[in-house]
């Protein structure tokens, strides 16, 4: 099986999930562990950093979808940033980028997020 | 021994008899016989008693199964023989008479009632010794047979030695020789091992029969010994006979003797002795059931059943803990119960103060409370009047593991001893392996089930996508639907709008699995409702999105595009909802048309109605269209390496002259053959549409042979 690895870390005002490798339906329920474990924490500001992120499946879309509601409910936004052209061209077919924010980079996300959340 | 030779072994004995007692009647007139014929006489007398033993012998080999019933035979014949022996003896005119200082027979009818008794006593002799002699190799030890042998060869010796006419020093060493042969006897006489795997019953008829026939014996050596008529009549017949009877005899009353003494000391262990092979029974059937119980419920009453035989308990009652237990102790429910209810069990057991549970659970040890209402964990029983006087608990460990408690209740208190207690807990580990075995193979049945049903699903999947494409002279179509191994969420549909206008549908639901489905079925029902009003496919994909995103959860969405192609004025109209674009394949080009578009279910306000665009093309015969789903281009080979856009396009466009069939089919081959097998992670589905040109006029018709699906599944 392909791996896939989740790194967390605190940026500049906002919370920061880097993916790595292939996020498809198997490896889908690590992330909404993460989404959880942030929202449980109170941390709705949240930057997906995709720069080493190899392959994302429309399951791996769906986790993005389930957890926007409850985080923008909160003042808070999830926004991606340093994908690359093929995992872009996924996110872009299904209008993703009408939906969420996409950075070229993490850090313009700085002073995005409106509500400055405790981190 | 074979049926002739018993014949023989018996005829001759009878012949030999025969002529013995004409020689006695001959004897009886001339008074004395010369040397040479007492000898004749004494052999034939010797031949034909050794033929007689072999003949007995034969008819009893092997081990004896029933030792009560051999001995109550040997009883039987004792008691004709002595029979036999009282009607000689009380025989009118029947006599013996001093003649020349030895006894010699009165008359002739003295002559046949002598003969008669001796023959009697002789075959009695000789069955006694076999009866003992299988008595006492029911246990075959070297020492045993040794001893036995010994015997034999002394008691053969002084009948040897007793043959008259021999000197008295020889007499002498035939009284020694006696003397330890009878010693010998009483030594044989301690082997009495078949006593102990005796029943109660069979051990009460072996008392009655083995005293009775040592009684039987001492009454016939006392007559045989005194110089009444049988003690005159065999030293008339035969002195080595005597002998051989005599010292029989005694053989016998010293063994029955004894085994009437032993026997009475086993009586009171007859009932530990019953009940440990009743134990011995249950656990050996126990474990053929192991392997084959495979319905849980008659286990687990087996069980019930087999802890009462084993441990002779009043009631039983087998508990497993709860799957979903949790917290310090887990809870129970009652798997089985052998005759008491569920409700004295509950107020044995379910009440605060009981601890019997949680002591088992805690100590993993056996509990054994000699007396419920003597004993602090339980005298709270004493006012619900149950009738239980002691109480065993088991517990049931596999592999470190607490499955449960088997209990047994006795009705008197201090009901169980240690016995019962090795013997439940060897029981318990069979149970638990019993109980774990079932378990694991309804888990199995259970996985098979699962996997049926995922079959199933496939099935009523395929059933859910067109079973026929659109037929007509303006246009050529094909299509495929391959699922991954998991039951997955592509489809596609055709529709017919009036005689000039088809529609196509392609769509794919996130993520697989039955729920994929499910809302594929859904769409369907959407789209075929959706699209026989004519709506352009910007509305359907408005309204198909209004109808879905109540019923989609909030990570699930579906992509959609939707064509409809006009033969009329030679133009396809396209509204997509976050799907694939169509490859517009042209004369020497092609075309992605990507209108915009959200998927459906990502979200419901104004923004996905604003993003939803429709787009128009024109084709020329010649042109084809290409739909496809993401499995097509993100199809990988075994280094991961994704099919992609490029390859696809290159090998639509390797072939863009060909019909619709010949695209389709060479395509699927090449996303195939990139793979390298069969197996793909997701959907794959293409549909090709051919256009020959503005043919109005052709109806559209379904060609049922243009549907090419692989029907493996």
């Amino acid at each position: 099986m392909t791996d896939f690895k989740i790194n967390h870390r605190e940026g500049d005002g906002f919370s920061v999930i880097e993916l790595k490798g292939f996020l498809d339906a198997h490896t889908a329920p690590q992330l909404e562990n993460a989404f959880q474990s942030l929202l449980k924490s109170e941390k709705f500001n949240i930057l997906v950093n995709c720069r080493d992120l190899s392959y994302i499946s429309s399951a791996g879309l769906g986790v993005f979808m389930a957890y926007i509601e409850d985080v923008r409910s909160k003042e808070g936004d999830i926004k991606l940033s340093n994908m690359s052209a093929r995992v872009f061209n996924v996110f872009d077919l299904l209008g993703f980028p009408l939906l969420y924010e996409i950075l070229k980079e993490e850090k313009e996300a700085t002073d995005r997020f409106k509500v400055k959340h405790k981190s | 021994m074979s049926g002739l030779r018993k014949i023989v072994y018996i005829l001759i004995p009878t012949v030999f008899f025969i002529i013995v007692f004409f020689l006695d009647v001959v004897r009886g007139a001339v008074t004395v016989l010369d040397d040479g014929m007492e000898y004749v006489r004494e052999s034939f007398v010797l031949i034909a008693f050794v033929m007689l033993f072999f003949y007995f012998r034969s008819s009893r080999r092997g081990r004896t199964q029933n030792v009560v019933r051999e001995i109550g035979k040997l009883l039987v014949t004792t008691l004709i023989v002595l029979f036999v022996v009282l009607l000689g003896a009380m025989a009118p005119s029947v006599n013996f008479v001093e003649r020349n200082f030895t006894l010699a027979p009165a008359n002739s009818l003295t002559v046949l009632m002598a003969n008669i008794t001796s023959i009697a006593m002789g075959i009695l002799g000789s069955i006694l010794l076999l009866t003992v002699r299988g008595l006492i190799f029911q246990k075959r030890k070297k020492g045993i047979r040794r001893n036995f042998l010994a015997y034999v060869v002394l008691m053969l010796a002084a009948v040897v030695f007793a043959i008259p006419a021999l000197s008295i020093e020889v007499g002498f060493i035939g009284s020694v020789l006696f003397g330890l042969a009878t010693l010998m006897t009483i030594v044989n006489s301690f082997k009495q091992n078949w006593i102990v795997f005796l029943s109660r019953r069979e051990k009460i008829y072996g008392i009655i029969y083995s005293s009775s026939l040592a009684v039987l014996l001492i009454i016939l050596l006392a007559v045989i010994t005194n110089r009444g008529f049988p003690g005159n009549a065999i030293a008339y017949y035969s002195d080595p006979l005597e002998r051989f009877v005599v010292l029989n005899m005694i053989f016998g009353s010293v063994y029955f003797g004894m085994a009437f003494l032993s026997t009475l000391f086993h009586l009171p262990t007859a009932d530990v002795f019953e009940r440990k092979q009743s134990e011995l029974t249950s656990l050996h059937s126990l474990s053929r059931l192991v392997t084959q119980v495979l319905d849980f419920s008659d286990l687990v009453r087996t069980v019930t059943q087999m802890t009462r035989e084993v441990c002779g308990a009043k009631s039983a009652w087998l508990e497993l803990v709860k799957k979903s237990s949790t917290g310090q102790f887990p809870a129970y429910e009652i798997a089985a119960t052998n005759n008491i209810s569920t409700q004295d069990i509950e107020s044995l057991l379910s009440v605060p103060e009981s601890q019997i549970r949680s002591l088992v659970y805690e100590s993993r040890r056996v509990l054994l409370i000699d007396s419920i209402s003597g004993d602090r964990r339980t005298n709270h029983v004493k006012a619900r009047k149950l009738s239980i006087g002691s109480l065993l608990s088991i517990p049931l460990i596999s592999q470190q593991e607490f499955v449960g408690i088997l209990h047994a209740t006795s009705d008197e208190a201090y009901g169980f001893d240690q016995d019962d207690i090795d013997v439940m807990t060897t029981f318990a580990d069979q149970v638990t392996i019993a109980i774990e075995n079932s378990k694991l193979i309804a888990k199995s049945l259970e996985r098979e089930r699962y996997h049926q049903e995922i079959l199933l699903a496939q099935q009523m999947q395929r059933k859910l996508l067109p079973q026929t494409v659109p037929h007509h002279a303006g246009f050529d179509v094909s299509a495929i639907s391959e699922p991954s191994h998991e039951v997955g969420g592509d489809y596609y549909d055709f529709v017919e709008l009036g005689d000039d206008k088809i529609g196509v549908v392609i769509g794919d639901v996130s993520g697989k699995g039955i729920s994929a489905a499910f809302y594929m079925a859904e769409i369907k029902g959407i789209f075929q409702a959706l699209s026989k009003s004519s709506l352009s496919p910007k509305e359907l994909v408005l309204r198909a999105n209004e109808a879905m995103t109540d019923s989609l959860d909030r990570k699930t969405f579906v992509s959609l595009l939707y064509a409809v192609f006009d033969l009329r004025n030679s133009t396809a109209t396209i509204a997509r909802a976050g799907h694939c674009p169509v490859i517009h394949v042209k004369k020497s080009t092609y075309e992605f048309v990507r209108p915009g578009g959200l998927g459906l279910g990502l979200t419901n306000d104004e923004l996905f109605s604003r993003s939803t665009e429709e787009t128009s093309i024109d084709i020329e015969p010649g042109d084809a269209c290409i739909f496809y789903t993401d499995g097509a281009t993100e199809a990988r080979n075994r280094s991961e390496e994704e099919f992609g856009v490029d390859r696809l396009v290159n090998s639509i466009m390797s072939r863009r002259n060909a019909d619709a069939e010949t695209i389709r089919t060479q395509v699927w081959n090449d996303i195939k053959q990139f793979t390298g097998d069969d197996n793909f992670n997701d959907d794959i589905t293409l549909v090709v549409v051919k256009w020959h040109g503005n043919t109005v006029g052709n109806r559209v018709s379904r060609d049922a042979h243009a549907v090419s699906g692989d029907k493996r599944r």
